[in-house]
């Protein structure tokens, strides 16, 4: 590992060229350290060679066992040196030797004789390094002194002893919990260090204990706390007592706000800064919680530190994803922040800006950007394009500028994500924006003349070959694909022979021109190209189903491609073809019943879980590939897993309700949690006699089930198309229970049927609804129009309060809140809340509450809901009446 | 969590390390990556899937660019100063902005350690003193470059400090 010393940095270096260390070698320096027991100590000399020792290592030189303890030995000597520098010295090589068991009690006897020394700074640094070197019977025995360090009246002796706690809450938790007492004492201490150590380590103490924690928390907001570190540890520790009483009351009344609003008053940056912080990230913070806190970031924003103005825009840009126009106010400041030097600052402004703009400014602020674009690097721009990405989708109407400016940037150099980021917006405003779609796809057409990605290339090609026969005049986007056939690497060429097919097959005057440009491929260079041109050229030319060759063209691959190669390599060539319908549909599935994988614990530097793959997608492709269920359509809508089991018992089962146009699918995810048995042939018996609507029509029983690897079992019912029929099922779970040997882990050949009482389960309104936002809810709702509105009013008779009102008729239509306005003010008399959702059909529906209480908290309800069809308009209110 | 406190000099040999609560089978990993990030990025060159810079307090040269680095759950800082580069590890509280803080009392206590920003052989040559440094750092349990450096002499802080 030690790497001999180099040259150094001429740039930045006048003096003579060597290192302190040049030729450094562990021999030698162990040899020095012989000075260390010079009767005569030579302070400045032993200092050098500890110097040394350091180095070594640091550089991760190893020092064997008997080196180690030698030098150890030598470095106790030092002790009777009374020189301060050497002192210190020998304080730290002891912690980086780090001693065994048995060395340390050699130097135990010096270090406690320095622990209860009169020098206060001895003190201080013989607690670190004791509590550092030594073990838990050690510990014991010096206890005593440290629990009086901790409540010493010198400050740095106590910081000592309480950071020595820190650290030793790692090892010895049981022995470092028993100072409690003494730490508490600390905390009202008045030096201010020492309070925010003592703060610290009480919290990391009661930590798991959360009425201690609130208690904490409770006492210190009212009394004073002097350093502003302290404060800020209060403040995170407030802002987790708030979230955890959130989630047990639904009153509305914040504990401990008034706390966090009065620190945006203290006199330290960082407290305010945190304080600020903490009250954005709130649960469901309502817009008047906000506004003070966003004051104080405001005029952060042109603090000459940049670390602060960093801070607030960061901060801010946060809140604008959730609360877009509690943020308008910094408008101004954030406009002048876009020509700040700091790159990162000037980004975050820019995509906060993109947020909360209104209408109005785009065109200014798209100017502002073009000049900021060029001097920022690749990574800043991608953060951009996805901000106007979203900007646009915000603003429809102003497609025209903003896709000028993504298409003035696409010709810009850039590397491959980069283009790519903009590429994938612009694809994604032509398919949201119908207006935007002709100008966007001869953008693309231009960006491929001259692209240098093949990916890019081939995507947009195929995008052309699905959009570019539905506009207006397909013929014009021909030159451009045709010329991908000159000009291109094969595997651009390819795909451009199959947009040219697409066009022929969509477009019939187009037709024999296609045809002719198809014939040239047939001389390509490459057998791929020439072999999709002859394909092509028989599909079109032929006189078959026209619906077939469409299929054929534009209809996906439903076959997981994985198989699909398997299947491939193992057809030997033969007079039988090969069977595309022979490649089995199944995909394999593992991680669908969510289960951890037990004693994988993240370690310090370890990465985050990775993401969850898209469930819905999964539960898609699962059910498509059961022969059974195959042939119900498309998947509506699929429920979060109900538990079906209470926790630690023997068989953990939860559901997942599956809702398909004319069919309800229950799949069981069932879990063994006993390592001595298998389960075989499991199914669910399920009881539909208070569910009158539904027939049960299939059932796909689980062959096995072993110990704590989850496997799903189904259950289908027929119900009335497009109906949402509702009812109640009880559940039972059968299955023949066979022992395990645990040693060797076989099953006995035998086994015993058994069954399992499961809880009842439901099929309510709120399955047949899909939680869709709308990033506009006024908008959308004077797109919808008053056709087909019904508006009545509803007494909801005594409730709590009106918060719990409004979460009741959340649940119970099961729609997606919009623009936070989910969150009922503390104490207010009435709230409007706004949903959208998609129903069964795939009807999009919006709906406004308008709620209010009075005197007796009896909650009388307007409910208006516009959709794309009445009779869903009625349903909805049917739901609310009968809920 | 402050996880990690690095220098390497501009070869990219580390010359000071302390790690805290890093298994030591992850060290010698952290210290290859480190130092191949410094030496793709401190020259100008960067390719992280997302990378701040800023400047810290006083300046605006080079020499006092912060990077930043998000990489899996763990925020990476790290910059330059004279001949050695200095990178940083931190994790949950210890997010960009803090660590930004604790770059500026590592640099600003070397500083004054060196008497000025120190080349690679000023600063081998401060070694002792700079680990001394690091020492009364350690989790952030100092943070004024007055405070460590008397502290690093053995002397009692200022009665107006306390």
């Amino acid at each position: 590992m030690a790497q001999p010393f180099l040259k150094k940095d001429d740039d930045h270096d006048d003096e003579v060229d060597y290192s302190p260390f040049l030729g450094i070698e562990k021999g030698a320096v162990l040899q020095e350290a012989r000075v260390f027991n010079d009767p005569q100590l030579d302070p400045r000399r032993c200092s050098q060679v500890i110097t040394k020792l350091l180095y070594l290592l640091n550089q991760g030189e190893t020092f064997t066992k008997v080196e180690a303890t030698e030098v150890f030995f030598a470095v106790t000597k030092l002790f009777q040196s009374r020189d301060l520098g050497l002192r210190r010295m020998v304080y730290v090589i002891i912690k980086e030797l780090s001693p065994s068991a048995d060395e340390v009690i050699i130097v135990t006897s010096s270090l406690m004789k320095d622990m209860t020394s009169k020098t206060d700074m001895y003190r201080a640094n013989a607690i670190r390094v004791l509590c550092q070197i030594t073990d838990g019977t050690l510990l014991t025995q010096i206890e005593r002194y440290l629990k009086q360090a901790i409540v010493d009246k010198n400050p740095v002796v106590a910081s000592a002893a309480l950071v020595s706690g820190i650290h030793l809450l790692q090892t010895n938790p049981e022995i470092v919990k028993r100072w409690s007492n003494e730490v508490q004492e600390a905390v009202q201490s008045r030096a201010a260090l020492v309070q925010f150590h003592a703060l610290a380590l009480l919290h990391q103490i009661r930590q798991n204990d959360r009425l201690a924690v609130n208690k904490l928390v409770s006492s210190l907001t009212r009394g004073s706390v002097r350093s502003p570190l302290a404060q800020c540890l209060l403040i995170r520790y407030t802002s987790q007592v708030i979230r955890e009483s959130a989630s047990n009351t639904q009153t509305g009344d914040r504990p401990f706000y008034d706390f966090l609003e009065g620190c945006l008053r203290h006199k330290a940056e960082m407290v305010i800064f945190e304080a600020a912080r903490a009250i954005t990230e709130l649960n469901g913070v309502t817009s008047r919680e906000l506004t003070s806190a966003i004051t104080v970031l405001q005029l952060f924003l042109s603090s000459t530190k940049p670390v602060l103005r960093f801070a607030a825009v960061r901060t801010l840009n946060k809140v604008a994803m959730t609360h877009p126009i509690a943020v308008t106010n910094c408008n101004i400041d954030m406009e002048s922040l876009i020509s700040d030097q700091n790159r990162s600052i000037a980004t975050l402004a820019i995509t906060t800006l993109l947020k909360t703009g209104n209408e109005s400014s785009v065109d200014r602020l798209m100017k502002q950007i073009t000049t900021f674009m060029s001097d920022i690097a690749d990574e800043f721009k991608i953060v951009v394009i996805e901000a106007i990405r979203s900007l646009c989708l915000k603003f429809p109407l102003k497609h025209r500028s903003l896709m000028n400016f993504l298409s003035n940037i696409l010709r810009e150099e850039g590397g491959f994500e980069y283009k790519k980021a903009i590429v994938d917006s612009i694809v994604i405003l032509i398919r949201d924006i119908p207006e935007a779609k002709e100008s966007g796809l001869l953008h693309l057409c231009e960006f491929i003349e001259d692209c240098e990605f093949t990916y890019l290339s081939t995507q947009i090609l195929h995008f052309l070959g699905i959009e570019g026969p539905k506009t207006s005049d397909p013929s014009k986007y021909i030159r451009y694909i045709y010329n991908r056939v000159h000009l291109e690497n094969a595997t651009v060429r390819a795909g451009a022979v199959s947009t040219l097919a697409k066009f022929g097959a969509m477009v019939d005057s187009l037709k024999p021109r296609i045809f002719v440009l198809l014939r040239r491929c047939l001389f390509d260079t490459d057998d791929e190209v020439r072999d999709r041109a002859t394909l092509y050229l028989n599909t079109l030319g032929a006189d078959g189903a026209v619906e077939d060759m469409k299929e054929f063209l534009f209809g996906s691959l439903d076959i997981p491609l994985v198989n699909l190669e398997r299947s491939l390599k193992n057809y030997e060539p033969s007079e039988e073809s090969f069977d595309i319908n022979s490649v089995p549909k199944e995909v394999k599935i593992q991680a669908l019943a969510e289960k951890k994988a037990p004693g994988k614990k993240p370690t310090g530097l370890g990465g985050p879980p990775p993401a969850p793959p898209s469930t819905i997608d999964a539960y898609e492709k699962l059910l498509s590939s059961i022969p059974e269920f195959a042939n119900f359509g498309k998947l509506f809508k699929s429920s979060a897993p109900v538990e079906l089991t209470e926790a630690e018992t023997e068989y953990a089962v939860n559901v997942v309700k599956h809702i398909f146009d004319g069919h309800v699918v229950f799949q069981y995810n069932c879990t063994n949690t006993i390592p001595e048995q298998l389960l075989e042939n499991v199914t669910v018996i399920v009881d539909a006699s208070e569910a009158e609507e539904f027939a049960e029509v299939a059932s796909k029983p689980l062959r096995s089930l072993p110990y704590d690897s989850p496997g799903q079992t189904f259950v289908a019912f027929e119900k009335p198309e497009g109906v949402p029929a509702v009812g109640k099922f009880s559940n039972m779970l059968r299955f023949i229970v066979k022992e395990v040997d645990p040693s060797t882990g076989e099953a006995e050949d035998d086994g015993v049927e058994d069954e399992y009482q499961l809880e009842e389960l439901e099929v309510v309104a709120a399955d047949y609804m899909l939680k869709v936002g709308v990033s506009n809810f006024r908008n959308a709702w004077e797109s919808m129009g008053p056709d087909c509105e019904r508006v009545d009013e509803y007494d909801l008779g005594p409730r709590e309060n009106l918060a719990e009102a409004v979460n009741a008729v959340i649940n119970l239509l099961g729609m997606q809140p919009c623009e936070g306005t989910e969150v009922v003010p503390s104490n207010s008399r009435s709230h409007t809340c706004l949903l959208s959702g998609v129903y069964i059909g795939n009807v999009k529906v919006l709906v406004r509450l308008q709620f209010g209480i009075d005197g007796p908290k009896d909650v009388a309800m307007k409910l208006a809901v516009r959709s794309e069809d009445e009779a869903v308009s009625d349903a909805i209110h049917e739901i609310v009446a009968s809920g | 969590m402050l996880l990690a406190i690095l220098f390497s000099n501009f070869a990219g040999h580390i010359i000071l390390k302390r790690f805290n609560g890093v298994p030591s089978e992850e060290r010698l990993h952290w210290r290859t990556f480190l130092v191949k990030l410094g030496a793709d990025n401190l020259k100008g060159a960067r390719n992280e899937e997302r990378a701040f810079c800023f400047f810290t307090k006083n300046s605006n040269s080079i020499t006092s660019m912060n990077l930043v680095v998000k990489f899996k759950s763990v925020y990476i800082v790290y910059t330059v100063l004279g001949g050695v580069r200095i990178y940083i590890v931190g994790k949950d509280e210890y997010d960009e902005l803090a660590l930004t803080e604790v770059m500026f009392v590592i640099t600003s206590s070397i500083k004054d350690a060196c008497g000025k920003s120190p080349s690679e052989r000023l600063f081998l040559d401060k070694y002792g003193k700079i680990c001394l440094c690091l020492d009364e750092i350690g989790i952030l349990e100092n943070t004024e470059k007055d405070r460590i450096r008397r502290r690093i002499g053995l002397k009692p802080p200022n009665p107006t400090e306390i």
